[in-house]
């Protein structure tokens, strides 16, 4: 049998963010870490899905792989990467900040993520509300929203019943079910499929990451934070930085290559 | 025994005064023991559930005509029982239920790394299940439990969205409890507790959340894709748009094969402890079996193929996939070859988890090598979608999990309620569970491998006395399921006080009190031994002092 | 070196978290915008002046992005001084794929498919 002697009693002389089943703050952040390491691990594999199906598809329709991929906007999709790097050197500032204590340094950090991290997503709405705008016929959104030159696009990237891909950039050819038949197989709408799929999912990872460093935030301007506790902003950085790297990789792999 | 009544500070013992304050103490819990019972309630109730299922199933397979049910109902009735079975019963069993009541007890922690998300994966497990009900209450689903494409993402007109966001959510729950063990396990130990002084348990459900966050996201984006496909038709599994339905079995077996380790590692977990505490004997090969769960985990992400030996995958694919299947056997056999040593010159007594233990380990042993059978591609071409391989994985999951869920539950429900169950009814039905499962089971093996495919309802009368039989079978299987809700519910309140070990077993859960208080230990427990620090003499002196009455 | 850091550290963490210096940080990041217009040079490059292999393009973009992520996870990431269990389960994670994507294209790849392109002899 194993013997069992007992320890002091377990006395409470530490802060009160420290919760019943910790012996020490130490093992509290330690166990923290790891724990959003292990969800890490698994957003990666959700996310490895979908390269899966990429790589598949991509290998089966390298052609079209390469016709569809000229027609997505490379230079916002630049832009938006450049907003999400420096993103990611503000929350990793933001945490250095809350280890030093510098609770105005750590505001300020935070909220220059939130502001980075919306205006991506607004870019990526620009992004998707053009391709839209095509389906529905008009040259770019504002065109869309405001109702005029409903007629000038004739093609459609939006997966689905409408999608349409231009024969030869831009110019549609007259006979719309002929065109159909060849697009359909050739992997034109298995690229925009993916695309909007994998972008989708990053988005609402975006959201998301944006409502816990929101969270964050409150938690900071409410003084939760010392430098010996700041276990939230180091996690929370954690998946911000997790949904950065996810963008390294979906930029070159939908836009460049 | 030396109590006269339950402890006054248990988990369950509370203050509330009022019925909904009783309520709240529980449905808002943190303490991973409530938590575990809230699993072990519910749980249950998908258990009955896909019975009832199964119940349909073999009524109408009495008779070589389609006299009960249309197919088409057929379809819905298995499809019900597989996914309310394989998502709503097997995987979470053991993890949720034993493994959300004793790991932070085997560990001498007061409760797991995260309590509150613990909390979080009932409530995902239990919206899951709703989910999955509703879709069964309008209609249900005729896919079968794999979803398969283009089947399931064009072509089926029934309630496929419903049923995967079912499956879906449960998958996050599923997540959840892997993570909070692994942070637990390596995070929350009482000092002096080190790897290798850990119980079997405790590997064993470590190995599995390596597969649970590991696997089940994959599962989660390709059912998500599922139902991309099914809303807007965009061809990412449809062979008419350029999509290739095989992916979805790639990623869907790149899960679910896995998934069948998450079933049957913590049920070997169980296995291990069992046969220790009743041989009275330190384990044989400890480091063997630890390692093998291990093994068992990373080998397991490698055989999904064999899954699609028959489905147009590469034959070359076919190949590799078969000859790594044959490596699984390897750790797999390791543990049965260490509990048979555990066993020799054990002092064994028959009580009703022991017999449980037996069972299993009988029943793993024809599950797994009809598995060989299997993995060869020359066999399994010829049995594919058979009975034989219906009987297979019933062999491994209902005489695998199944005997060690019930095993574990009998083992373990002292320490949860404080009460013993009657040991003669125990013994009773687990020889029925026993008998029922091989009668229900042995005859499909020989129905497969005549030739009679799964999933028909209708099928050549010459079949019909092995179906019989397979019926005759499972009606005794069901009251063997039966007998055991009966008497452990009157245990409840006329159970003998069980006092803290009643089993004489090594392990920390067994040296608090029974059941536990709210925190585990009163004050941190510092372990010095190995698990299973029997003492060497231990059975013979057990077996020296056995007279005839004494207990078996 | 990088080892021995790692080792120092596990030893005694608990008082002096060894962390990593904002300068750090700065010198990541100008990595990483270098990085990434040597990846949309190299994609334009490729796009108005010059004919490249398709393998070559994708090789150049996967390396960029796969050395963008390890300055990510190493040092934004604290994985160069995080412990080693929290190591081995970031590698793990990118083990697991790389299983998930070979097995898979070892499959497709035998096959033949799709079908336009028919079987291998």
């Amino acid at each position: 049998m194993a013997t069992i002697t007992h320890e002091e009693a377990h006395t409470h002389t530490h802060g009160p963010e420290l919760q019943h089943q910790f012996e020490t703050p130490e093992q509290q952040k330690e166990a923290a870490t790891l724990g959003m390491w292990a969800f890490l691990v698994t957003e990666i594999m959700l996310f490895g899905g979908i390269f899966m199906a990429y790589i598949a598809y991509r290998w089966a329709f390298p052609e079209a792989w390469e016709e569809a991929a000229a027609m997505l906007n490379t230079p916002l999709a630049t832009v938006n990467t450049v907003v999400l790097l420096v993103s990611s050197l503000t929350v990793a500032l933001a945490v250095n900040a809350a280890e030093e204590g510098k609770k105005r340094r750590l505001i300020t950090m935070l909220v220059l993520t939130i502001v980075l991290g919306l205006t991506f997503l607004v870019i990526k709405g620009y992004e998707y509300s053009e391709k839209f705008a095509h389906c529905a016929g008009a040259k770019d959104p504002i065109s869309w929203i405001t109702g005029s030159d409903l007629h000038e696009s004739h093609e459609c990237l939006v997966p689905g019943r409408g999608f349409h891909f231009p024969d030869e950039h831009g110019s549609a050819s007259g006979g719309h079910g002929a065109a159909k038949t060849v697009t359909m197989q050739s992997g034109h709408q298995l690229f925009f499929l993916l695309y909007f799929s994998a972008t989708g999912l990053h988005a609402i990872h975006m959201i998301i990451g944006l409502g816990v460093m929101t969270t964050i935030l409150v938690m900071a301007l409410r003084d939760r934070f010392s430098p010996t506790y700041f276990t939230p902003v180091e996690i929370g950085g954690l998946y911000w930085h997790l949904i950065d790297i996810i963008w390294v990789f979906l930029f070159p792999l939908f836009y460049l290559v | 025994m030396s109590t006269l009544s339950l402890p006054q500070t248990s988990y369950i013992h509370d203050r509330s005064r009022t019925f909904a304050e009783w309520l709240k103490s529980w449905l808002l819990t943190v303490d991973h023991k409530r938590i575990a019972i809230l699993y072990l309630l519910s749980i249950n109730f998908f258990f009955l559930l896909g019975g009832l299922a199964a119940t349909l199933v073999r009524v109408e397979l009495i008779t070589p005509q389609g006299d009960l049910m249309s197919s088409d109902v057929y379809n819905r009735a298995f499809t019900l029982h597989g996914i309310i079975m394989v998502f709503f019963f097997l995987i979470p069993a053991i993890p949720a239920v034993l493994g959300n009541f004793l790991v932070p007890l085997m560990i001498g922690a007061r409760d797991l790394a995260f309590p509150r998300l613990n909390l979080l994966s009932w409530y995902l497990y239990m919206i899951g299940g709703v989910f999955a009900l509703i879709a069964s209450v309008f209609g249900g689903v005729d896919t079968g439990w794999t979803f398969y494409t283009p089947f399931s993402s064009t072509y089926s007109n029934s309630n496929v969205v419903m049923t995967i966001t079912g499956a879906f959510i449960m998958g996050f729950s599923s997540i959840l409890t892997g993570l909070n063990f692994i942070v637990t396990i390596h995070k929350m130990r009482a000092p002096g507790l080190t790897w290798f002084r850990l119980p079997l348990f405790i590997w064993a459900n470590y190995a599995t959340s390596i597969i649970q966050i590991l696997a089940t996201p994959v599962l989660g984006i390709a059912l998500l894709l599922v139902v991309v496909e099914r809303l807007w038709g965009v061809g990412i599994y449809d062979p008419a748009l350029g999509g290739d339905p095989l992916l979805f079995q790639h990623l869907f077996w790149f899960y679910s094969h896995p998934a069948v380790y998450i079933m049957i590692l913590p049920a070997m977990g169980v296995i291990s402890e069992l046969i220790s505490t009743f041989s009275r004997k330190r384990i044989f090969g400890y480091e063997f079996i630890a390692f093998s769960s291990l093994a068992i985990a990373i080998l397991g992400f490698l055989v999904w193929g064999h899954h699609m030996f028959v489905s147009s995958q590469s034959v070359y694919a076919g190949l590799i996939f078969s000859f790594i299947t044959m490596l699984v056997a390897i750790p797999s056999a390791i543990k049965v070859f260490n509990w048979t040593a555990t066993l020799y010159k054990g002092s064994i007594s028959y009580r009703t988890p022991m017999l449980y233990a037996l069972g299993f380990i009988g029943l793993f042993v024809i599950g797994g090598l009809t598995g060989i059978f299997l993995g060869v591609t020359a066999i399994d071409l010829h049995v594919t979608d058979t009975y034989f391989v219906v009987a297979h994985f019933h062999y491994v999951m209902v005489g695998g999990t199944i005997m060690a869920y019930l095993g574990g539950i009998h083992f373990w429900w002292p320490k949860m309620t404080g009460r013993m169950y009657n040991e003669i009814w125990g013994s009773i039905a687990a020889l029925i569970i026993f008998v029922g499962f091989n009668m229900t089971f042995f005859p499909q093996f020989i129905l497969g491998y005549l030739g009679m495919p799964r999933r028909y309802h209708v099928y050549p009368p010459e079949f019909q006395v092995l179906h019989v039989m397979s019926t005759a079978g499972a009606s005794i299987l069901a009251i063997g399921f039966i007998v055991p809700l009966i008497y452990l519910g009157i245990s409840l309140w006329k159970g003998a006080i069980a006092g803290n070990n009643p089993w004489g077993a090594t392990g920390l859960e067994w040296k608090t009190s029974s059941p536990p208080p709210t925190f585990n230990f009163d004050k941190t427990p510092i372990v010095t031994e190995e698990a299973y620090a029997y003492p060497p003499e231990a059975a013979e002196r057990d077996a020296a002092a056995w007279r005839p009455g004494s207990p078996l | 070196m990088a080892e021995q850091h790692t080792h120092a550290h596990a030893h005694h963490h608990s008082d002096k978290h060894t962390h990593i210096s904002r300068g750090t940080y700065y010198r990541v990041f100008a990595a990483l915008m270098v990085l990434m217009v040597l990846t949309v040079a190299a994609w334009w490059v490729e796009k108005n002046l010059i004919e490249m292999p398709g393998w070559l393009a994708v090789t150049i973009a996967m390396s960029i992005a796969i050395a963008k992520t390890v300055l990510i996870v190493l040092y934004f990431m604290h994985v160069k001084i995080s412990s080693r269990m929290t190591q081995i389960y970031a590698a793990g994670a990118f083990v697991w794929l790389m299983i998930l994507f070979v097995i898979t294209m070892g499959d497709y790849i035998a096959r033949g498919w799709p079908p336009q392109a028919g079987p291998l002899p």
